[in-house]
């Protein structure tokens, strides 16, 4: 039926513009060290060099550190509340994970600001503390706050897979397991989890990704001294101007993505092989 | 024989709707037993009841003697072939298998020859490593099976195991599954809509209908001596037709006295009459005791199904003859085709 | 075996919920705040929302986020479901590949694929701005919508296509009215993904725009330095639009069908009378679509009901700055550096627009001004203005034009940097130096001048500057050292001072949320300019400023005109607006800034900043510096080591 292959062609010419061509354009920034206005193409790996020194490698270190804490925070959190949404009746369902999308429909943006308020040291939980008579607890510019703020953004992306794939199963698996003599604990090891495993892992790739390239909510509830790569990134184009650094950079954490993606695709494969 | 289970007056109501209004039934041990009804009527709940996936509303079930309405499913000797098989899709066929053995934490080696030994018997011998997504039906079908009976349950419950395969290997199925039942010697609490399954397969028949039992019997029984319009209905083809019975051996329908050989009715009780198709004979008119027309003949394959019009009402008539539509015709019977029930209380 | 949940699971689900929702909540409740305090309810109000709708900043920025939202969203629909049809349709190798490719936006950190676009864009000489916006909008919202569409046109049978081809219908008939109508679904779907991903986007925003072209987010992000309530106002208005919209699309369908079905049920229990008089109601009748139609139709009515309210906005926008007038002055500032509503009464007195944008810091700016982004005039630093003078990016003042030049204060005139002010009119001056809180510092310890920074008995209860140049000058000074060496050995000797006080320290680098943040007390020392430790000590009387005995930097800022400033007549009165004594006096008293204009700085130490030595800062001491011109290795330099001193 070769009457619609032709509806593809304005994609994939766009594609070759604002996908290909970007991405080639941050490669060649990266192996170069021109600046922006000359682009003199002396290919060189001193953009990469000078990331491998103590303090670059620290600001990944701490990202994936922060990245892998959000993503464990999350899908502890998350998985029990995909859970229990799966087992209510189906209308109610619905209305729980619309009540769980709905913040992420909100511009993060304000929400984070809210969060701004909220944990500042003169702000309503500190208020709050103080009528109960407990001292104010620093909480705005803390490995705290950056956590808290990356968690109440992310977990819902962290829900909505895990839910997805709890919800397609066979419940009649999980009465044979019963029928069979698993008591309600092993039933979900043994079925229950494995069989959310693709959403599971959905769920962490998401988060993780979010977690490790997010700049914004470090800088507003982390404040200045919270460098994690995406500020590095912003800074090297924003206020510093070396954009070929910044290119090096972004390649780096476009490869940790990559590798992190293939990792997880790897495990979902072992699991099923295993079985 | 000894009682295994003993269902005392079960009753079920999902919200407003009660789907079992009392049920009564023994069930003995080595049997195999049918609940056979159309949907709606109820078996799949008690089934489902006897397994511990539901809570009776009220009313209880013992199971060799004791109360078990509030024991988990988890924890009951009972063990279910599901409607749709219900296999572990992470999981190979021997691990399906073996998946009851392994929570009770048996010896690895056990377990092994144990899961050998079911998988031969359902005829799946090397299937073990399988990937059970990539079976045929009837091949996931005997892997529940075996993933059953490996536990070796006192009782096993099939919820419409068939229901998914094609004629034949339904036909061959039922062979098998009869054949399981008698070497293993174990209880089959067998659930199906299909009567001539039943029949085929069942050492006892339970005709439900509308949550309520409507006759127990054995295949020839529930055939031949259907005590009700339901299962006259539900049971074969059946021309049912309302009568009079004169007297002990004799009936009155369709302006004609017939010979039969029930008794026990008071006299001139209205009655309802049974009369199968395949026990009518067509003959020519002056012969037979009703007269009538020819209006469609059906080829069935194994007969034809013809249909008569009489005076009164349409017969229904199974033959090896082929006729001709619009021929008249005479139908008689004997007396031993006749089958006099009460008439049904509605 | 569903049963519903026990308590602790719904407690669970309540926990969580209140998580989500406890920021939504009390920004909803705090919007209606009578007061600005984001702690203390002091009573129900609206005046944040008249705020709201006053400020033309925010009302053109719902304005492009809507828009871009909505033209987004029909571009992107179109061209992917257009692309998820054909891609059905292709080979597998093809397929494969497109797929592949298009997950690359949405797998990829949106910070790369945004600087991917901002590198696309320079290289093409593309200005950046509105259109820049909408087409990196259409570039990450077409691949969410094909993996949307894509599944459900896979499901469709594939024979469907033929089906209605072999009854007569041509190929985009086949399309319109069998394809299209099953994948409705998907379409919907994506639709609404790519409304949501557009309208919530910030990173990719921020990266391509130019031209003063903000989107919700951007302003937001810009404002956060500042408490503003204004946000909250603006928050509660985005939250009940959304809700509304995701009501009306999932609950409308529901209703209509649900009366459909009671209308057949009533039908049903006329009976046969019903059947026979009217006719063929058993029939079925395409009317009883309907509901799926409405559901369509509630959300296109709701964004309909955008666009005109967005349009309304900038019909609102261009009525403020008066028909016909398409003068415009690109003006680029330090944040929290001007009284906004001197910007209104310029452009209503000299019938223009003026596209105000601010910066954090000049390196900044100067890498906006690098970058390509045109603007008409600048308010940078002194050494800032050395440098674009060297470079070219300046013309010179024509002072003819000044009227008011005459009431500068000639102390603040003729300084090193712009000798003889051929580039350059003052804009506020200062010093920097240390803000303390009286009750908390011990005197004595003052003596130990810039040290005072390290001493440990204030651990983690000061704030330094997040700038490059003032953080390392206090490090250089503490250390005896100018503040415009270029000895590396000197350097490296206050990246180690910095580095030290990071850890023994535990400071916060805080940029112009530190005015709030003292004025609330929250911390015992901060290092700030001069004119913002006046504004601050005027709202709390518990602080004192002070200058270092070994000298501080002395800093000018000035209005420069840019060489492409696009209309130098109005540049030349919008500086003269702003020596005006009226306009003068409420920006310093707005701003806290010590003013160029003499008259106005000896009134504001008579009035509103009597007594307040900040305002009155520290000159013609021998230690203190003036900022010189850096060249661009040394500058990089400085920037490489404080990103390393933040990143500890």
């Amino acid at each position: 039926m070769k009457h619609f292959r032709k509806l593809t062609i304005p994609y994939i010419v766009w594609c070759v513009i604002f996908i290909l061509i970007p991405l080639l354009l941050i490669a060649i920034y990266a192996f170069t060290t021109g600046g922006n206005e000359v682009r003199t193409l002396n290919f060189t790996l001193s953009n990469f060099a000078k990331i491998n020194e103590a303090t670059y490698i620290k600001v990944f270190i701490k990202s994936l550190e922060l990245g892998f804490l959000t993503t464990g925070i999350c899908l502890a959190a998350g998985y029990p509340l995909a859970y229990i949404i799966s087992r209510a009746p189906e209308e109610s369902q619905d209305m729980l994970i619309m009540g769980v999308t709905i913040p992420t429909w909100i511009n993060m943006l304000l929400r984070t600001y809210a969060w701004m308020n909220l944990l500042s040291d003169n702000g309503i939980i500190n208020t709050l503390l103080g009528m109960l008579g407990i001292d104010p607890v620093h909480m705005m510019y803390t490995n705290f706050s950056v956590i808290l703020g990356m968690v109440c953004n992310f977990m819902p992306f962290m829900i909505i897979p895990i839910h997805t794939s709890l919800r397609k199963m066979d419940h009649s698996l999980i009465e044979a397991a019963m029928d069979l003599g698993a008591n309600p604990f092993q039933t979900f090891r043994r079925i229950i989890l494995k069989l959310s495993m693709p959403g599971v892992i959905n769920g962490v790739v998401l988060v993780f990704l979010m977690a490790i390239s997010s700049f914004v909510i470090p800088k507003l509830l982390g404040g200045g001294q919270f460098v994690l790569i995406g500020n590095l990134i912003e800074s090297q184009f924003i206020s510093i101007g070396d954009w070929n650094f910044g290119s090096a950079i972004s390649l780096i954490l476009a490869a940790i993505i990559l590798i992190a993606l293939r990792l997880m695709k790897k495990m979902d494969l072992k699991e099923v092989e295993e079985n | 024989m000894d009682k295994i289970i003993e269902l005392k007056n079960l009753t079920k109501n999902f919200g407003n709707q009660q789907v079992l209004r009392g049920i009564n039934l023994d069930i003995y041990q080595n049997e195999f037993l049918t609940l056979l009804g159309p949907s709606g009527c109820g078996k799949t709940t008690t089934l489902r009841i006897i397994a511990g996936f539901e809570e009776p509303s009220g009313g209880q079930i013992l199971f060799d003697g004791t109360d078990i309405s509030k024991v988990p499913a988890y924890k009951r000797e009972v063990n279910t072939v599901f409607q749709k098989y219900s296999l572990f899709p992470h999981m190979n066929v021997y691990e399906n298998v073996a998946f009851g053995l392994n929570i009770k934490k048996m010896d690895k080696a056990l377990i092994e020859t144990r899961v050998n030994r079911m998988l031969k018997l359902v005829g799946l011998a090397d299937f073990g490593a399988r990937d059970v997504t990539l079976l045929s039906g009837g091949q996931q079908q005997r892997v529940a099976i075996a993933r059953a009976l490996v536990n070796e349950p006192k009782v096993l419950l099939l919820d419409e195991p068939l229901g998914a395969l094609d004629a034949k290997l339904r036909k061959d199925m039922q062979v098998e599954l009869k054949k399981i039942q008698k070497e293993i010697g174990i209880t089959f609490i067998f659930v199906t809509h299909d009567q001539e399954e039943a029949l085929t397969m069942s050492d006892t028949v339970v005709v439900m209908n509308e949550g309520t039992i409507q006759q127990i019997g054995t295949p020839i029984d529930i055939y031949n001596e259907p005590e009700n319009r339901f299962v006259a209905g539900f049971i074969g083809e059946s021309n049912i037709i309302d009568g009079i019975m004169k007297k002990d051996l004799l009936v009155h329908f369709d302006d004609v006295d017939f010979e039969c050989v029930d008794k026990g009715f008071p006299e001139n009780e209205p009655v309802e009459v049974v009369l199968r198709p395949e026990d009518l004979d067509i003959v020519k008119p002056e012969d037979g005791k009703l007269t009538g027309e020819i209006t469609s003949v059906t080829f069935k394959g194994v007969h034809y199904n013809v249909m008569v019009k009489t005076k009164y009402r349409d017969y229904r008539i199974n033959t090896t003859d082929y006729w001709e539509i619009g021929t008249p015709v005479g139908l008689t019977l004997t007396p031993d085709d006749i089958h006099v029930m009460w008439k049904t209380q509605y | 075996m569903r049963k519903y949940n026990g308590f602790w699971a719904r407690l669970y689900i309540a926990v969580c919920f209140a998580f989500f929702y406890l920021p939504i909540i009390v920004t909803v409740i705090f919007s209606f705040n009578s007061s600005k305090s984001l702690s203390h309810f002091t009573g129900f109000s609206l005046r944040w929302y008249s705020a709201l709708i006053e400020d033309n900043e925010i009302v053109q920025a719902v304005y492009v986020s809507v828009t871009i939202a909505v033209i987004a969203t029909i571009v992107s629909t179109i061209l992917g479901t257009m692309t998820a049809i054909g891609l059905s349709r292709s080979r597998k190798v093809l397929k494969d590949a497109i797929l592949s490719i298009n997950d690359i936006p949405i797998l990829n950190p949106d910070i790369v694929t945004a600087i991917s676009w901002m590198l696309l864009f320079s290289s093409m000489g593309l200005a950046k701005g509105y259109f820049t916006m909408l087409l990196a909008h259409i570039g990450f919202c077409t691949p969410f919508v094909i993996t949307s569409v894509y599944p459900k046109v896979r499901s469709l049978d594939p024979n469907l296509a033929n089906a209605a081809m072999d009854l007569g219908a041509t190929p985009v008939q086949a399309l319109t009215k069998v394809i299209l109508p099953m994948i409705k679904p998907g379409i919907f779907a994506g639709i609404l993904l790519a409304f949501t991903m557009s309208f919530d986007d910030f990173v990719i925003s921020y990266f391509v725009t130019g031209n003063g072209v903000k989107n919700i987010s951007i302003v937001v992000y810009n404002m956060t330095k500042r408490i503003n309530p204004i946000i909250n106002a603006l928050s509660t208005i985005v939250i009940v639009v959304i809700v509304a919209i995701l009501i009306v699309v999932n609950l409308t369908p529901r209703i209509v069908e649900k009366r459909a079905a009671a209308r057949r049920a009533a039908r049903d229990a006329a009976g046969a009378a019903a059947i026979e008089s009217s006719g063929d109601s058993g029939i079925y009748r395409p009317s009883e679509h309907r509901h799926r139609r409405i559901g369509a139709g509630a959300l296109i009515a709701v964004l309909g009901i955008a666009l005109v309210a967005g349009s309304y906005a900038a019909a609102k926008k261009s009525s403020s700055s008066s028909a016909g007038a398409v003068r415009e002055l690109r003006v680029y500032n330090a944040g929290e550096y001007m009284d906004l509503s001197l910007l209104d009464r310029f452009q209503q007195e000299y019938n223009c627009t003026v596209i105000y944008e601010t910066f954090d810091s000049n390196e900044m700016m100067y890498t906006k001004l690098l970058a390509g982004d045109q603007y008409d005039i600048l308010v940078p630093s002194d050494y800032m203005i050395e440098r674009l003078i060297k470079e070219d990016y300046l013309q010179p003042i024509d002072w003819s034009l000044i009227s008011n030049k005459d009431a500068i204060d000639p102390n603040v005139m003729d300084k090193a940097y712009d000798p003889g002010n051929v580039y350059s009119v003052p804009y506020f001056w200062g010093s920097v130096g240390i803000l303390y809180d009286k009750t908390v510092v011990d005197k004595k310890d003052l003596k130990d001048g810039w040290n005072l920074l390290m001493n440990t008995k204030y651990k983690g209860n000061l704030y330094m500057y997040d700038s490059e140049r003032d953080s390392f000058m206090v490090a250089l000074k503490a250390l005896g050292y100018s503040m415009n060496t270029t000895d590396e050995k000197q350097i490296n000797d206050a990246y180690e001072w910095l580095i030290r006080q990071r850890r023994t320290m535990d400071p916060i680098y805080a940029g112009d949320d530190v005015i709030d943040n003292m004025i609330s007390g929250n911390k015992a020392m901060a290092v700030v300019y001069s004119g913002d430790a006046a504004m601050i000590m005027s709202e709390n009387d518990k602080l004192d400023y002070f200058e270092p005995p070994e000298g501080t930097n002395n800093w000018y800022d000035a209005m420069v005109i840019t060489r492409d400033c696009r209309n130098v007549g109005l540049a030349h009165d919008f500086i003269d607006f702003m020596l005006q004594e009226d306009v003068a006096e409420q920006n310093t008293a707005y701003v806290g800034y010590s003013s160029p204009v003499k008259a106005v700085y000896e009134k504001m130490q008579k009035g509103t900043y009597a007594g307040i030595d900040a305002y009155v800062p520290r000159t013609g001491y021998g230690k203190d510096e003036i900022f010189g011109y850096q060249d661009t290795d040394i500058k990089k330099l400085f920037a490489q080591l404080w990103t390393k001193v933040k990143a500890q």
